[in-house]
């Protein structure tokens, strides 16, 4: 049997005395995609977190290979003058980027722009992009560095309405070429349904886990996200629920 | 001016000042990129100010104040790091608290070990009684901030990026924060025995502040800052000699000024430039 990429063990996360995350357990084989799904305060990014190593926690986890990581925002200065290819490169050379961009590298993060259809930005300002492109160079990022496993925190937040859709299949497109485990937290149900295979429904606890299909029901959702809420998707069919009558709160 | 500027290459003690000069802008404007892109200015400030309580504990003690100023730099650096990481307080309020209290306690320290005497030099620089020893400590902390250079540059580059994205890419913020609080602790100090504690955090800052002004890439940044500091050094050391006024406000004047010409020239607010 393959070792699994990510190993997930009895894990909680305190914060302030407020516990976030609790007793979650679960594990991702090689080239496996899930989506965390939850309501908003449910853990999602703190669980991200915790196995990126920016939070303590309880429990154990244990990540076999590389990681690769898109915030749902990237919050930096953006007077600080640096290219796409000086960011792209500091991870790829030994050599200060201060002192020059190797001609391998240049070219490997050509390459790695092209994949995400982005390579026109090679020499943009890092901070003169718009919120879809640098999601595209952060996928570009994660993706070129031969991660193991992605963590991908609402990738397409902050991208236009217009370019989620395009963003998501481009993700899924690259996750699959990439052959890496993959964890995608998504308040957009569609998008878990058409591009995962497993589904983790975190609500501070592990509520449910299994096939995206099998999963994504009325009556799941309406346990995780809460009975009252239907959450509905605004571009394609997706299940909801109307439990409560008038009383609708979009998912996103 | 150009006879001034002959002195330094042809007569002995001058020719050292202008190596420990160059030694000195070295120093500073290799560490400035990435003092301002991480945000640490202040922090070198408070380290600045932190080493006139080494002078005078070594004046009182009987021990080499250059030791004792060294030591001092990086203990308060080393305690300002603790103190933000048990107690959660903002750096901005620690460093004002490390910046006073220090302050106030090499005077009073200061006054106790021998009066305000020499007091004038440790706060605005000694630059032309700078000897070989000067000199050596000089060149040692320009040796260690282009190492700090040559082999951090990269991860310190991502950090001011965005420090969760570095984290995901196995680099510590802690381990890399150490690094730089020591160091600057180090440089910082030596520096203080030139152009003095209130000055010398100018040496830190300004260059690469102009520099970012009109950069267009992280190298630009760096280079930009390293000229911008090596000039002024050179320019206030002698334009100082030539109007008859003391090098290290001259040297810092040089580099206000290459400050405020950058702003005439500072990049849109749009930043959508090419490399």
């Amino acid at each position: 049997m393959t070792a699994p990429v990510l190993s997930v063990e009895n894990v909680s996360v305190e914060i302030g005395g407020r516990a976030l995350v609790e007793h979650v357990s679960f594990s991702l084989g090689p080239g496996e995609f899930a989506a965390l799904i939850g309501p908003n305060g449910a853990g999602k990014t703190t669980l991200l977190k915790a196995i990126l190593g920016q939070l303590p926690f309880r429990g154990s986890i244990r990540v076999n290979g590389r990681m690769g990581y898109v915030p749902q925002r990237l919050n930096f200065d953006r007077t600080l003058p640096m290219t796409v290819l000086e960011f792209l490169a500091l991870t790829l050379q030994r050599r200060p980027v201060a002192f020059g961009i190797a001609t391998r590298v240049r070219k490997s993060v050509s390459a790695m722009l092209e994949r995400v259809g982005a390579g026109a930005l090679l020499h943009k300002s890092l901070g003169g992009l718009s919120g879809g492109e640098l999601q595209r160079v952060l996928l570009a990022a994660a993706l070129g560095e031969g991660a193991q496993l992605l963590l991908l925190d609402e990738p397409a937040a902050g991208v236009d309405i217009e370019g989620e859709a395009a963003f998501n299949d481009l993700i899924l497109h690259e996750v699959r070429e990439h052959g890496a485990a993959a964890i995608l937290v998504s308040h957009d149900l569609s998008v878990v349904a058409d591009i995962t295979d497993r589904v983790l429904c975190l609500n501070r606890v592990l509520m449910c886990e299994g096939k995206a299909g099998d999963l994504l029901t009325a009556e799941t959702i309406a346990r995780v996200f809460g009975g009252g809420k239907a959450v509905y998707d605004h571009h394609r069919p997706v299940p909801h629920t109307h439990t409560h009558g008038p009383d609708h709160h979009h998912g996103h | 001016m150009f006879e001034i500027l002959a002195r330094y290459f042809t007569v002995d003690w001058q020719a050292v000042i202008l190596a420990a000069v160059l030694c000195l802008s070295l120093a500073a404007g290799s560490l400035s990129t990435i003092v301002v892109s991480n945000r640490m200015s202040f922090f070198s400030d408070a380290i600045a100010h932190s080493t006139l309580s080494g002078v005078a504990l070594g004046l009182l003690i009987g021990v080499d104040p250059i030791a004792t100023m060294i030591a001092a730099g990086v203990v308060v650096a080393l305690l300002i790091a603790a103190m933000r990481q048990r107690s959660g307080l903002s750096l901005d309020t620690l460093l004002g608290v490390a910046l006073a209290g220090s302050l106030a306690v090499g005077v009073i320290l200061y006054h106790r070990a021998q009066g305000y005497s020499d007091l004038h030099a440790y706060l605005f620089g000694r630059v032309t009684f700078l000897d070989t020893t000067d000199l050596a400590a000089l060149a040692g902390a320009a040796c260690l901030s282009l190492a700090l250079v040559g082999l951090y540059s990269n991860a310190f580059a991502l950090l001011a990026v965005s420090r969760p994205l570095a984290q995901a890419r196995g680099i510590r913020p802690a381990r890399f924060d150490f690094i730089l609080i020591v160091l600057l602790g180090l440089v910082v100090s030596v520096c203080v025995r030139a152009v003095g504690l209130l000055l010398v955090n100018a040496l830190m800052v300004v260059p690469a502040a102009a520099s970012r002004n009109v950069a267009r890439s992280y190298r630009g940044m760096f280079w930009g800052a390293l000229c911008v500091s090596v000039i002024s050094c050179v320019a206030g050391l002698v334009l100082g000699d030539y109007f008859s006024v003391p090098p290290a406000p001259g040297i810092v004047v040089v580099a206000v000024s290459f400050f405020l010409a950058s702003l005439l020239f500072r990049r849109g607010a749009a930043l959508s430039v090419d490399a």
